[in-house]
């Protein structure tokens, strides 16, 4: 009995096993694409999450009013919306009219008023959910959202923002389903199947390990799946991500491998690595309160010194690119203040700002530079070493410290306790307003180039060039008239580069890796990185596989 | 009924009865024994957790902060505070943690989706579960008959052999022979696939039960699923399966040649029985009973060497939840993970006391 039972045990693995290899699985099934990431969810709900990846899957089963042209980040279109909104004179009041038969994947059909219900839901219970994406996004921006009719939505604005439409395209904007976030609760992960209004709905999430789109059967917009099957594959370690794009075991590796990776994958016959100048940026904050960086030679001297160039070769095997303003290239009235200025690496000139504060090679200027191991990857104490060595080039001595990431951001951006640190920053809208208003309004997340004042959306400048940055800031926020807000912008950089609010060091580009059969679209741009452009948009409808 | 209240059953309800019929059977010092060793296993696991829970705070570091990230304000930072009870005094927040450990509650995650641990531990324990134990047997197999093969051929090629093979087995850095078997059978060869349970499409027609998905493959009668279950088990069960092997190889080695110089050994081979039998029948029963302590003692190593390898394959168990918790000072993820692995140590250490104390009659309490 026994040995008939090891047997059969035996055969039925064994057949299992044949079954297995024989079967058209993983990377080789043709209705299907594996995508494999490092991200994780955090939440699926629109109304709290407020992390790229969790918006990358709210957008492809969803549809905002406006939408990113795939392969774009510089042309917005209509998308459930019928026309752009018209805005009304005083650029408060945005109108736009729903699509005719907008539908979710389940058949739900979407109307203003349901639209408007999930919205005030947002406003509602958002900023009790845990990532509360509404109080930076939604609640300074909006003072009431209405439906007149059954296909208008009214958009009442507390103040004219110029960016309102990227605001319109952006994940928190997107209409999500009653049943599954119902107005009462934020719900993080409800229960599969989840459907928005998209090309996608996810019919299946193994929390850790994948999550299933299939597509919406009611979808009637531009952005039509090529593909049956979308599969999302999570990853904890970037090595084994690579090593199954190699292997073929997923089609695409996503975000994120490590610059040596990328390095190994592009010697590798059937993989194709696609390079986004993407819009993640590393910088240096420097508390303009807090001595001796409260002396402009220093700041100045500090900026004269940097080499980014060195720091992009020796840590980044080049895969970056200098940052020289806080406003990166491709972006509105983006300028290279920081090279005009300081044109670094300038020992000399760094030394001669030092001497006029009274430093020499006698009497150097001691400053502290922060950073955390653990946050922003191996690489970070590498190029924060090599920073403290170019700075050790001029008059500077340098005590490198690091610590504990939670302790770190907290006390960096709580601009008391540390003179410098490292900081990385991604964009929630592709603006230039936000690539510079966090670091100057309101204490700038540790600048303190102005300083937190109660009523005050932008704070208290700390002396007269703050104040005109802040006022051009704030002027350029709410221009609607493209030339004009471009010089706006370009004088604001000079400015801040002036004042060095910030340091900024690189930006630092996204790969994405694909099999050889895996494609984008022609018909939209950045076709060789999957038709993903600046803002980093992955449209898993625009993936093909041949 | 959840992933791991299922499997709970299947293995706690079993051991229960066992160990009912061992304390019912037994004679009083046995029962005195098991008694004394389910007492002290209580405030082993409080004693354990206590540190756990104070060491995560007196730590660097906060998991609103990390949470929040630099963007943060103070008025959220305060809020989320507030959500997790972290506003409480520690006394307070300490006798909630308490009161989460006895009623098996283990309140919410901190950081991500905040979401019920229990839930997270559902499907994260059998996954664990599913990679140690074919590990373990791995290890086992080829310890016992390396170890015994080498004390058969004591101080010839074969035992040198099985020497070399353990101390270089045991030393390899598991991280790096992980990798290199990926390298190997997964891109070189393209035999075997290098990460996850299951293949991501097959994986879909998968209905899961107890989240052990060979047992789920099997239940539903899914044989392609169980065929991929299969393919995918063989390079982690095989790193973390031979480095542990090594260890078993030098004590049932030892072991067996010590008791080859046994009398009742030397009597055996007096009456010309063939040394085979004397070597695999006679010597390694009794040489078995101190690999059975080792047994218990390497549960510990082998969670630890499942952490590293769950890393490396992607295989997404607890040693990997609790690296990614530990970085987000995840304090009742990691508290809640150290508990569950006390307990399963301990209990494990139980069993392998109560199985010595019923092979060794020797051994009295």
């Amino acid at each position: 009995m026994n040995k008939r039972f090891y047997t059969l045990m035996l055969l039925v693995v064994s057949a299992s096993l044949i079954l297995a290899s024989c079967t058209p699985g993983g990377s080789s099934s043709k209705d299907t694409i594996i995508i494999g990431v490092t991200d994780q969810i955090a939440s699926l709900d629109s109304g709290d999450a407020y992390a790229t990846h969790d918006w990358e899957i709210i957008k492809n089963i969803g549809e905002g009013l406006l939408v990113w042209t795939p392969g774009s980040a510089d042309e917005l279109v209509p998308g459930i919306a019928e026309s752009m909104p018209e805005i009304s004179a005083d650029g408060l009041t945005y109108t736009l009219k729903l699509k005719a038969g907008i539908k979710f994947g389940d058949g739900l059909e979407l109307t203003a008023p349901l639209y408007v219900s999930q919205f005030e839901r947002l406003m509602t219970i958002g900023p009790s959910c845990p990532n509360d994406v509404a109080d930076t996004l939604v609640i300074p921006y909006i003072d009431s959202v209405s439906a007149p009719d059954a296909n208008t939505i009214v958009f009442k604005l507390k103040v004219p923002i110029a960016f309102f439409p990227q605001l319109l395209a952006s994940a928190p904007y997107l209409p999500s389903h009653p049943d599954k976030f119902p107005v009462t609760e934020c719900v993080l992960f409800p229960e599969a199947p989840i459907y928005g209004v998209g090309p996608w709905y996810i019919s299946q999430y193994t929390q850790n390990e994948q999550l299933v789109l299939l597509p919406n059967p009611y979808y009637t917009g531009e952005r039509t799946p090529q593909v049956d099957q979308i599969i999302i594959r999570y990853f904890t370690d970037p090595q084994t991500l690579a090593l199954a794009v190699q292997n073929g075991e997923i089609d695409i590796a996503w975000r994120f491998l490590d610059p040596e990776l990328i390095d190994q994958l592009r010697d590798v016959n059937d993989v194709t690595v696609g390079s986004i100048p993407g819009g993640a940026i590393r910088y240096l904050i420097i508390n303009h309160t807090m001595a001796p960086m409260d002396d402009p030679n220093v700041v100045k001297a500090m900026a004269s010194t940097i080499d980014r160039d060195a720091i992009i070769d020796t840590v980044y095997n080049g895969a970056a690119e200098t940052l020289l303003s806080m406003n990166p290239p491709g972006f509105l009235g983006a300028t290279e203040a920081f090279d005009t200025l300081y044109q670094s690496p300038n020992i000399e000139a760094a030394n001669a700002f030092l001497a006029d504060s009274g430093y020499d090679a006698n009497n150097k200027c001691a400053i502290e530079l922060w950073y955390p191991p653990d946050h922003y990857g191996a690489a970070t104490a590498a190029w924060m070493q090599l920073i403290k060595q170019q700075l050790e080039q001029a008059n500077f001595v340098v005590d490198l410290k690091a610590q504990e990431w939670s302790t770190y951001a907290s006390a960096l951006t709580g601009g008391e306790s540390y003179q410098a640190g490292v900081l990385g920053w991604f964009y929630d809208y592709p603006d230039p307003s936000n690539y510079l208003d966090p670091f100057v309004f309101n204490g700038g997340m540790g600048t303190n180039v102005t300083m937190a004042a109660e009523g005050s959306s932008y704070g208290e400048p700390i002396n007269d060039k703050a104040a005109q940055l802040v006022d051009l800031l704030a002027e350029a926020d709410i221009e609607t008239d493209m030339a004009a807000r471009t010089e706006l912008y370009k004088q604001a950089q000079d400015i801040y580069a002036d004042l060095v609010v910030t340091i900024p060091i690189v930006i630092l580009g996204e790969h994405i890796t694909y099999r050889s059969n895996i494609s984008g679209m022609s018909e939209f741009g950045n076709q060789e990185t999957l038709n993903v452009a600046t803002n980093l948009e992955l449209n898993y409808s625009t993936l093909v596989k041949k | 009924m959840t992933p791991i209240a299922f499997i709970l059953l299947i293995i706690g309800v079993p051991s229960l009865i066992m160990l009912l019929y061992i304390f019912i059977r037994g004679s009083m010092g046995m029962r005195k024994y098991i008694l004394t060793r389910i007492a002290l296993t209580v405030p082993m696991i409080f004693i354990l957790a206590s540190l756990v829970f104070f060491i995560m705070r007196v730590l660097p570091g906060d998991p609103v902060r990390s949470a929040l990230g630099p963007r943060g304000t103070e008025i959220q930072a305060e809020h989320m505070r507030a959500q997790l009870g972290l506003d409480k005094p520690l006394i307070v927040q300490y006798g909630n943690f308490l009161k989460d450990i006895i009623t098996l509650d283990f309140g919410n995650s901190m950081v991500g989706g905040h979401r019920p641990i229990i839930d997270e531990m559902s499907e994260r324990f059998p996954a664990t579960l599913e990679l140690v134990i074919p590990a373990s047997i791995l290890a086992l197999v080829i310890g016992i008959i390396g170890g015994s093969m080498a004390a058969a051929h004591r101080k010839k090629a074969l035992d040198f052999s099985f020497r070399i093979y353990s101390v270089i087995i045991y030393s390899l850095p598991i991280f790096w022979f992980g990798l290199m078997l990926q390298l190997l059978f997964g891109v070189k060869l393209n035999l075997l696939p290098i990460s996850g349970r299951i293949d991501p499409v097959i994986g879909t027609t998968l209905h899961r039960v107890t989240n052990m998905y060979l047992i789920d493959s099997l239940i539903s009668g899914n044989w392609q699923a169980l065929g991929s279950v299969v393919t995918h088990l063989i390079l982690p069960t095989v790193t973390l399966g031979l480095v542990l092997s090594g260890v078993f190889v030098r004590m049932t080695r030892i072991n067996v040649i010590e008791t080859l110089q046994a009398d009742y050994i030397a009597a055996a081979r007096a009456r010309g029985i063939r040394e085979r039998v004397v070597v695999y029948g006679h010597a390694l029963k009794n040489a078995m009973i101190p690999v059975i302590t080792l047994i218990g003692l390497q549960v510990a190593i082998l969670l630890a060497g499942a952490v590293l390898t769950e890393t490396i394959f992607n295989w997404p168990g607890m040693g990997g939840y609790l690296v990614q918790r530990i970085s987000a000072r995840d304090y009742t993820a990691v508290q809640s993970v150290i508990a569950m692995f006390a307990l399963l140590v301990a209990l494990i250490s139980l069993a392998v006391d109560i199985i010595y104390s019923l092979v060794d009659p020797r051994v009295r309490y």
